[in-house]
């Protein structure tokens, strides 16, 4: 059963409220044809890997498949979709590895889990990392890495 | 195993010399993009109307490299990065990447290219900065 956390506007997760050890999954989401062809469009990443059906046959996939910068941009969206909100949050590193293709008409989603807590470098934020999961519907993990999180501090 | 597809010239992994810099022409980042951006990835960085997702410049980097004169590598798969964002970047901020092959390791199939890469705002700022690796194909055999 999906279970979609409400969180209203004004209830923002400040770092102090972030636990070590907290796990988040997300919904699903099937990548289509046109997700691939619309990020090929905007961001003029036309690499045949992702644009040429006939010359991907061929090819260690055998079919064309997503931009892996597709696939951490979808998780990173489909995450937030399950996630409070973080006070202010921005990126401020990533470590990523591309384990497998993500093909057209897979299924992903993505599991995570805060891994560490430390101060930034700015006053007034922290640092959280998280470890996450990409897996496909047959439970293949296509993507994984670590996302460091800039987050505001209560007291800050 | 097909690598190259027809009608375009490439580059494989023994033309890629360790230390080769390149600069990329500049994209300005619009309200269009972001729009865009956040319709297929439902990246919610959206809080405030001039505001970019942290992920956008990275995946707009990837597209300057084909606006460059030399011809783009054969690649077989992106294999991982690294990141860092030292910077918001705004709308309307001018963006293009500067990067330099760091590290070059042959493998039976292909081989390993690392790469460094910075993405600099029209103020010369380094805005997002880090390394990629990227499995290459080896030039085919005559």
């Amino acid at each position: 059963m999906l279970c979609y956390r409400l969180v209203s506007a004004g209830e923002a997760v400040y770092f102090e409220d972030i636990r070590v050890g907290e796990e988040y999954s997300s919904p699903g989401r099937t990548v289509t044809e046109a997700d691939i062809v619309i990020f090929a469009g905007l961001t003029g990443d036309y690499n045949v890997l992702h644009t040429d059906a006939e010359h991907m046959k061929a090819s260690l996939f055998g079919e064309r498949i997503a931009h892996g910068l597709l696939g951490v941009s979808i998780q990173q969206g489909l995450l937030s979709r399950d996630m409070p909100a973080w006070a202010n949050e921005s990126l401020a590193g990533l470590r990523w590895k591309f384990k497998g293709p993500i093909k057209i008409g897979d299924t992903i989603h993505v599991r995570a889990r805060v891994a560490a807590k430390k101060d930034a470098a700015t006053p007034g934020r922290g640092i959280v990392t998280m470890a996450r999961t990409v897996l496909n519907q047959r439970g293949e993990v296509v993507q994984e890495g670590e996302t460091e999180h800039a987050v505001e501090r209560r007291d800050g | 195993m097909a690598t190259a597809a027809p009608g375009q010239r490439q580059a494989y992994f023994d033309d890629v010399e360790v230390g080769a810099s390149l600069e990329t022409p500049g994209i300005t980042l619009t309200e269009t993009h972001v729009a865009l951006f956040s319709g297929i990835t439902r990246d919610p960085g959206t809080r405030d109307p001039g505001a970019v997702p942290d992920l956008l410049p990275l995946c707009l980097s990837s597209g300057l490299g084909w606006r460059v004169p030399q011809p783009p590598l054969v690649v077989l798969a992106f294999l991982g990065f690294e990141w860092r964002f030292l910077r918001p970047a705004r709308v309307g901020d001018t963006i293009h990447s500067r990067s330099r092959t760091v590290t070059k390791r042959p493998m039976r199939e292909g081989g390993i290219i690392v790469e460094e890469r910075d993405i600099l705002n029209q103020r010369g700022e380094i805005v997002q900065s880090g390394k990629l690796t990227l499995l290459v194909a080896r030039r085919p055999r005559p």
